[in-house]
């Protein structure tokens, strides 16, 4: 069964008073417990996309379905975005547990629960530090451990690892595999990087900007394989994404586009 | 290691204490006149009329501005966060307070004397209303210019909106907030000068000028060393909060 359905879905916004289509057109499923990647180039309208399903932009036309209900209705959603949004002024512990607070779970609840997803994510040694005092990838481990605590079916990660150094991404990459195999997550992942949506997308979507929609869908039977990085399918799955990607992104140059 | 720095930071003010009390001493020589005492004198006339005189109008000093501060706070940062968070309100009362903010509000002393009396009221009003508007820009600007992945990141869990400001705004605010009360109280205390001239028997301003008019200039003096000396405790105060609350700035 598909997690997220997405039909005809159109997103207008106001500019100079003229209407442009955010996007048009986009149609999507990716089905339960399966990871997804979108790639396109710049400004062709993926974040819009995920401030959709997150529930943070209600004015749009199609239909939209997270397991069957609306993202308004939905509350299994969790987001993680490019910069990590974590608050500078609370520790490790207080950003983890945030979620928990704002849903009104009991004191000693929140406390194992934080307890154990630091643990689980090696985290507990720095929970009095703030995000200031942690390197890129301990950021994003705080980022993914708040958004796991709330227990989602629904993670979306807008350039999660966009500002990590190569090794580091690496193992944030298996790592988020790792709590997807354990979880059985649905997880939908917004990425410029070629490799990362082979290494981590079942499904792969292809945008183009202006009108921002989805070009090419591939299904990808190497996501998940950890011995996968250097074989030769890996290798032309990323070349075949790297031309349709080079499309998306001439029709962001084109005349309709500036 | 604590101890250290602590150390270091003591021996730092006594330095400049002294500097400071070098330099007196070289200008009251320099000048040569019963206005300027030298530091000796000023430090041996606060010692002695400490307890009996002026310990009493500091005290009444500290009142005013201690309230006026508490009270420009209360009314200050809720309004500022609002106004920063909300666009239309800030639209709407932005005409407003650019007109009414680079009025100086000590030209309305004179009107709050007489709406207000000359007792304490017109004092912490004036202090208050100047102090206010410090804070309430400094706020507002602080909250309108908060990055925009705060707000979503803690929207998506669904906050409602007294959670967006216990969580976001007022924490997010709190070091310009701690810096506009710094600034504030600088200003604060010219003004409390300047009512505490008018119509009172009673704070630290009166105290100086008394003393100046019945020429009691080592009185004068040890005035402004109390005057002095309470602005540098309330420093002390604001920074104490800043370390204890604001630990995440410089962690």
């Amino acid at each position: 069964m598909d997690y997220i359905y997405i039909r005809s879905l159109q997103v207008d916004y106001l500019q100079n008073n003229q209407t442009i289509a955010a996007l048009e057109n986009v149609n999507l499923s990716l089905p339960q417990a399966s990871t997804g990647v979108i790639i396109g180039p710049s400004g062709c309208g993926k974040s819009t996309l995920l401030s959709i399903l997150a529930n943070l932009n209600p004015n749009y036309e199609g239909r939209v379905l997270l397991n069957g209900k609306t993202p308004r209705e939905s509350r299994d959603t969790a987001l993680i975005l490019q910069e990590y949004g974590l608050l500078p002024w609370k520790t490790v512990w207080d950003n983890v547990k945030l979620g928990l607070q704002i849903r009104g779970i009991p004191k000693n609840k929140i406390a194992s629960r934080t307890e154990d997803i630091l643990k689980k994510l090696g985290l507990l040694s720095l929970r009095k530090r703030f995000p200031t005092q942690l390197s890129g990838g301990q950021r994003q481990r705080v980022a993914i451990a708040r958004s796991l605590i709330l227990e989602p079916k629904l993670l979306l990660m807008d350039e999660p690892f966009s500002s990590l150094d190569a090794l580091t991404r690496e193992e944030m990459q298996d790592l988020l595999l790792e709590l997807w195999k354990e979880t059985h997550l649905t997880i939908l992942i917004i990425t410029h990087n070629i490799e990362e949506a082979v290494f981590l997308g079942q499904k792969i979507f292809i945008m183009s900007a202006c009108p921002g929609t989805i070009i090419q869908e591939f299904e990808n039977p190497l996501a998940g394989d950890h011995t996968a990085r250097g074989k030769m399918e890996f290798l032309e799955m990323c070349s075949i994404l790297r031309s349709y990607f080079r499309r998306g992104e001439k029709d962001a140059l084109s005349p309709a586009c500036l | 290691m604590r101890f250290l720095p602590l150390a270091s930071k003591i021996l730092h003010i006594l330095a400049t204490i002294g500097f400071l009390l070098v330099s007196w001493q070289i200008f009251s020589i320099l000048l040569d006149t019963p206005a300027f005492p030298p530091p000796e004198q000023a430090v041996r006339s606060f010692l002695k009329i400490f307890r009996s005189d002026l310990a009493g109008h500091l005290g009444v000093s500290f009142y005013r501005i201690m309230f006026s501060l508490v009270v420009a706070t209360i009314l200050g940062v809720p309004l500022g966060l609002f106004l920063g968070k909300s666009k239309k309100a800030d639209r709407l009362s932005a005409p407003f307070i650019y007109l009414t903010y680079p009025v100086p509000k000590v030209v309305f002393l004179p009107i709050i004397l007489i709406l207000l009396g000359i007792g304490n009221t017109s004092k912490i009003v004036l202090i208050t209303l100047i102090v206010f508007y410090q804070i309430l820009v400094t706020t507002r600007d602080a909250a309108k210019n908060l990055p925009k992945e705060y707000i979503l990141s803690i929207r998506s869990l669904r906050a409602t909106e007294r959670e967006l400001y216990q969580h976001i705004y007022f924490p997010a605010c709190l070091p310009a907030i701690l810096t506009s009360l710094r600034l504030g109280l600088g200003t604060a205390m010219a003004v409390l000068f300047l009512v505490e001239t008018y119509a009172t028997r009673e704070g630290i301003g009166f105290f100086i000028m008394d003393s100046w008019s019945s020429l009691a200039y080592d009185q004068m003096f040890a005035g402004i060393i109390a005057m002095g000396l309470m602005g540098f405790i309330l420093y002390l105060l604001l920074d104490f909060g800043e370390k204890v609350l604001c630990s995440w700035v410089n962690p």
